[in-house]
């Protein structure tokens, strides 16, 4: 009886420890989640509560299907992810490998490049709204004192332009976590087999991507699920460089629920949004974590 | 100090069995030894016995104590790991009075007991370094420090050589027993190592697959291994294990030749049986070269095929009845391969095994 | 000779491209921390002022509301309110983190997995889209524009990271350890403190610097749970130096400064830890 009573509680431990984890998020995340998707089956506006218990079914999501600025916005978030995080990721291995080559202040290259990841998103968003400021900006004071240019270049206006800005601005923001992961993945390297692969007659492209790069690759996970539990942050960005405009034109995801949700009060619409916007980024999370694993098993094999 | 008893002893990790009721006593004052196998359950044994592990079924007594729902720090034992466990952020001091810290000693106790320990094992110099700042010897000693500050019932060990070289090994092993010798307490020892277990163990158990398969001390599972497991898994280099079937005049191995019954199996063996002679490669020496005087055993004819010299003596790996079988030559005579020799064997120390069950034919 | 000339040249573009990345990677930071030091009208001045005449105090002493032109944004208040939910927020995600962390460290349960992940994905929920419903319960429930509603939101924002940062640094004590003690007379609780806890602390320490930055930079959330002094944190401050057309750029620099001090001094820190964090709870499963 009494080794019953201790193996249960040998079971118990853990999950009494998980327990306010588990709470704290079903409380704050899944609780809502709930209630948004009640309201997304409602036309629920916030200025008018008896709204919330009228169920219209898949109104919502219907309208959604046939909202041209709906799938506008959608496509154009994806491709802002598409382009941010590549470049991310590229320019991070860059960073990265060349930093690992450079023995002499290592160590400040490496704090400096630490450097964008302490910057609130919002605050990103305001420097570079600064930064690309057509007529104050220092980017076109910049290029009209070397010459470059005799007008300013509407950096924020332009649609491609604006939209170049804001990519711009993540990509400046988040490119150390790749750098830095894959630094430590650079470093954590063992030399045995890219020496051995040297010795086997590999050159360095070679070697690059059949040794080194497979190796870092969980490193590269780990950056990516890291960056997809907020990507989402990009909206303060955006909020503050453009706010979805001009006219729409920098419009993404995030933007517009704001814009629906709460501009134009209609809660039960812009919930229906919202949960598009959550499936994308839990996707996102879950296929990055599932690389993660896998490649972190493969790792295991190895050593 | 105290006696161990495990009855019945059975480890399940969910639905699968790794230690299938073991029954075991340990004396008090004992050094018993675990070996085995990789994965056959030595070190889930140990650590049920430490309290790490929860016991599936079973029973354990330490000093007569039943224990399984004790937690570790109610057992009064001691363990020693294998990567030595130090706290890495304690000085050996405080690291070899944790224990007595912990149960509340006056500060006095507890650093007369530490440099006791310390003078023991001499790390009197090293009381105020870190692990960190050890060599692996040093830690080790650190960790069997550790261990007899609290002069507890028991210690356990679990592979604590197995990260030192080889040459270090050897002495370690000589201070384990020195130190067994000093404070003579009981000793739970596990180790894949069979010379660690020869030369430490009052009892050696053997242990394979969650089962034990022989337990005695060195020089009996040795001289009279139980079955061929023990016999292949005790001595080196291993046993040679030859198939052959009993007949009126003798044993038949498989190309034919006949060998004599060993004399002291000889009521033993049932005509038309199925069996395993064991040999160990002490045991078949050219003639003249080997322990047997001229004219004892039996002789077989051996080609052989690879010599390995290892000063004093030879190793020779030759075929036997169309199997590969290893003898020694005794003295510093170079043998060739392919040459020819007329070998003995010292049948009154051969092994008869039952091919099916693998059971000695002298347990019968 | 050749040769030695083609290393000399490629150390060379190796430190230039490094020189460069370092370039892009401060200047927007550096100037805008510059131009904090600076008045308003040389900001605003055409054709531009590279080099200040004149390095001032105004915007500081403006939006603290010292001097003559005050600015009437309460930073000193906002700065209040972002400590408060920042830092008892962090105290408890490191708690509940720790908790939650050690249990996938050292414990093997069913759904183990499963859990993690469900943490994960919760977390993954974009801010903007969790604030609509947050919203509208916290405003049942008494908890917009309160510090209190903000810092149940950090929490739980910062909870799943904390505890994957700190499944990793238990990870990195042997489990030995912990055992040791066991046998040494602790209980798991005593060993916990006196073992496995002193060695995680600068691990927990970097995390909860992490989860420090989420909350103190946080903004998606904080925007629409907060409506006044008693609640808005500064990132949702450094709104209010927009106008429907103007932005008091000088105001906003020296708001931003505030911002990043506390958030630099604190990485710089626990930079080596937290790397280390990060890619050992990743890669060793
Ligand atoms: N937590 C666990 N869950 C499931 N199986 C386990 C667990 N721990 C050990 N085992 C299994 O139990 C068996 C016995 O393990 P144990 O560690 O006792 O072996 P061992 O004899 O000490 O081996 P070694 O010499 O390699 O240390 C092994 O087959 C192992 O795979
Ligand atoms: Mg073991």
């Amino acid at each position: 009886m009494a080794r019953i009573l201790t193996s249960r509680r040998a079971a118990l431990t853990p999950l009494l420890l998980l327990l306010p984890a588990i709470a704290t998020m079903l409380f704050v995340v899944a609780l809502p989640l709930v209630f948004s998707l009640w309201t997304s089956f409602t036309p629920y506006r916030l200025t008018r509560p008896d709204t919330l218990y009228d169920v219209i079914g898949l109104r919502n999501y219907i309208r959604l299907m046939s909202d041209a600025a709906f799938w506008v916005a959608f496509g154009r978030t994806v491709l802002f992810l598409a382009i941010a995080l590549n470049v991310e990721f590229l320019l991070g291995l860059g960073i990265a490998l060349l930093i690992n080559r450079i023995t002499w202040g290592q160590r400040g290259l490496r704090t400096i490049m630490m450097f964008p990841m302490m910057f609130s998103p919002i605050l990103v968003g305001f420097q570079f709204k600064f930064i690309f400021n057509d007529n104050i900006g220092i980017l076109n004071n910049a290029l009209q004192s070397l010459g470059l240019t005799d007008q300013a270049i509407p950096w924020l206006v332009d649609a491609r332009l604006a939209m170049f800005s804001i990519i711009f601005a993540e990509v400046w923001m988040s490119t150390s976590v790749f750098a830095i992961l894959l630094l430590a993945g650079l470093f954590a390297m063992p030399r045995d087999p890219l020496e051995a692969a040297k010795v086997d007659g590999c050159n360095a492209w070679q070697v690059f991507r059949h040794i080194m790069l497979p190796f870092l690759m969980p490193f590269a996970f780990i950056a990516m699920t890291i960056r997809s539990l907020d990507v989402a942050r990009a909206y303060d960005i955006v909020a503050v460089m453009t706010g979805g405009g001009p006219a729409g034109r920098t419009e993404l995801l995030w933007t517009l629920i704001a814009r629906v949700g709460y501009d134009n009060a209609r809660m039960g619409q812009a919930n229906a949004m919202a949960y598009v916007s959550t499936l994308l980024s839990v996707l996102f999370t879950w296929y990055f974590f599932r690389k993660l694993v896998a490649a972190r098993r493969y790792m295991g094999g190895a050593q | 100090m105290a006696g161990i008893t495990l009855r019945n002893l059975v480890k399940a990790y969910g639905r699968v069995r790794v230690v299938h009721g073991i029954d075991l006593d340990i004396g008090n004052h004992e050094f018993v030894v675990l070996v085995g196998p990789s994965g056959c359950g030595k070190s889930t044994t140990l650590r049920m016995i430490a309290g790490l592990e929860e016991i599936t079924s079973g029973e354990i007594r330490i000093g007569g104590r039943l224990v399984n729902d004790l937690p570790p720090r109610k057992r009064n034992i001691a363990m020693v790991f294998q990567n030595y466990a130090l706290y890495p952020h304690m000085t050996v001091r405080d690291n070899l009075g944790f224990g007595l810290k912990i149960a509340g000693q006056p500060k006095e106790v507890v650093a007369a007991r530490v440099q006791e320990a310390a003078d023991i094992l001499g790390l009197a110099q090293l009381l105020d370094r870190t692990p960190a700042e050890l060599s692996g010897g040093q830690r080790q000693r650190v960790a069997m420090g550790r261990a007899i500050v609290r002069h507890p019932d028991a210690f356990l060990f679990d592979e604590p050589l197995s990260n030192l070289d080889a040459k270090l090994r050897g002495q370690m092993r000589a201070e384990i027993k020195k130190l067994h010798q000093k404070v003579n307490n009981t000793v739970v020892y596990v180790t894949h190592d069979q010379v660690e277990a020869m030369t430490l163990a009052d009892r050696i158990v053997i242990m394979r697959d969650g089962h034990i398969e022989q337990t005695g001390t060195p020089m009996e599972v040795f001289n009279r291994p139980a079955n061929i497991f023990v016999a292949g898994f005790i001595g080196s280099p291993p046993m040679n294990q030859l198939p052959c079937s009993a007949e009126a005049g003798g044993l038949r191995l498989a190309d034919g030749t006949v060998l004599p019954v060993p004399a002291r199996l000889a009521g033993k063996v049932r005509p038309g049986a199925a069996l395993i002679l064991g040999v160990r490669p002490d045991d078949i020496s050219p003639e003249g070269s080997g322990l047997l005087a001229t004219g004892e055993g039996a002789m077989v004819r051996l080609t052989v095929d690879i010599a390995e010299p290892l000063g004093m003596e030879s190793l020779l790996y030759s075929r036997l009845a169309g199997q590969e079988v290893q003898s020694k030559v005794f003295g510093p005579r170079l043998v060739s391969p392919g040459e020819v020799l007329d070998c003995r064997i010292a049948l009154d120390r051969a092994h008869l095994f039952d091919a099916a069950t693998g059971r000695s034919l002298e347990a019968a | 000779m050749t040769r030695d000339l083609r290393r000399q040249l490629k150390a060379a573009a190796l430190w230039l491209t490094a020189f460069l990345l370092m370039v892009v990677m401060c200047v927007p930071g550096l100037w805008v921390v510059l131009s904090a030091f600076r008045p308003n009208r040389e900001i605003l001045a055409k054709p531009p002022v590279w080099l200040p005449e004149q390095l001032t105090l105004d915007n500081f002493a403006k939006i603290f509301g010292f001097g003559a032109d005050q600015v009437a944004i309460p930073v000193a208040a906002y700065f209040w309110n972002s400590m408060v939910i920042a830092l008892t927020s962090t105290v408890i995600a490191l708690a509940i983190g720790t908790a939650g962390g050690y249990a996938f460290a050292r414990f093997r349960f069913r759904f183990k997995n499963a859990v993690f992940l469900g943490l994960m994905l919760f977390r993954a929920v974009p801010g903007i889209a969790l604030s609509l419903p947050v919203f509208i319960l916290w405003s049942r429930l008494g908890l917009i524009d309160a510090q209190l509603g903000l810092i149940i939101v950090y929490v739980a924002l910062n909870v799943p990271f904390t505890a994957w940062l700190i499944d990793g640094f238990f990870r990195q004590i042997p489990e030995q350890l912990s055992e040791a003690a066991q046998v040494d007379g602790c209980t798991r609780w005593q060993a916990f403190w006196r073992i496995e806890f002193p060695l995680a602390r600068s691990g927990i320490a970097a995390a909860g610097v992490f989860a420090f930055l989420t909350s103190w930079n946080e903004f998606a959330l904080a925007s629409q749970l907060t409506r006044s002094t008693d609640s808005k944190t500064l990132p949702v401050g450094l709104m209010d130096f927009t106008a429907q057309f103007t932005i008091d750029w000088a105001g906003m620099c020296a708001m931003a400064v505030i911002i990043i001090v506390p958030a630099l001094i604190l990485t710089f820190l626990v930079q080596k830890h937290l790397i280390s964090g990060l890619t050992f709870g990743g890669v060793k499963g």
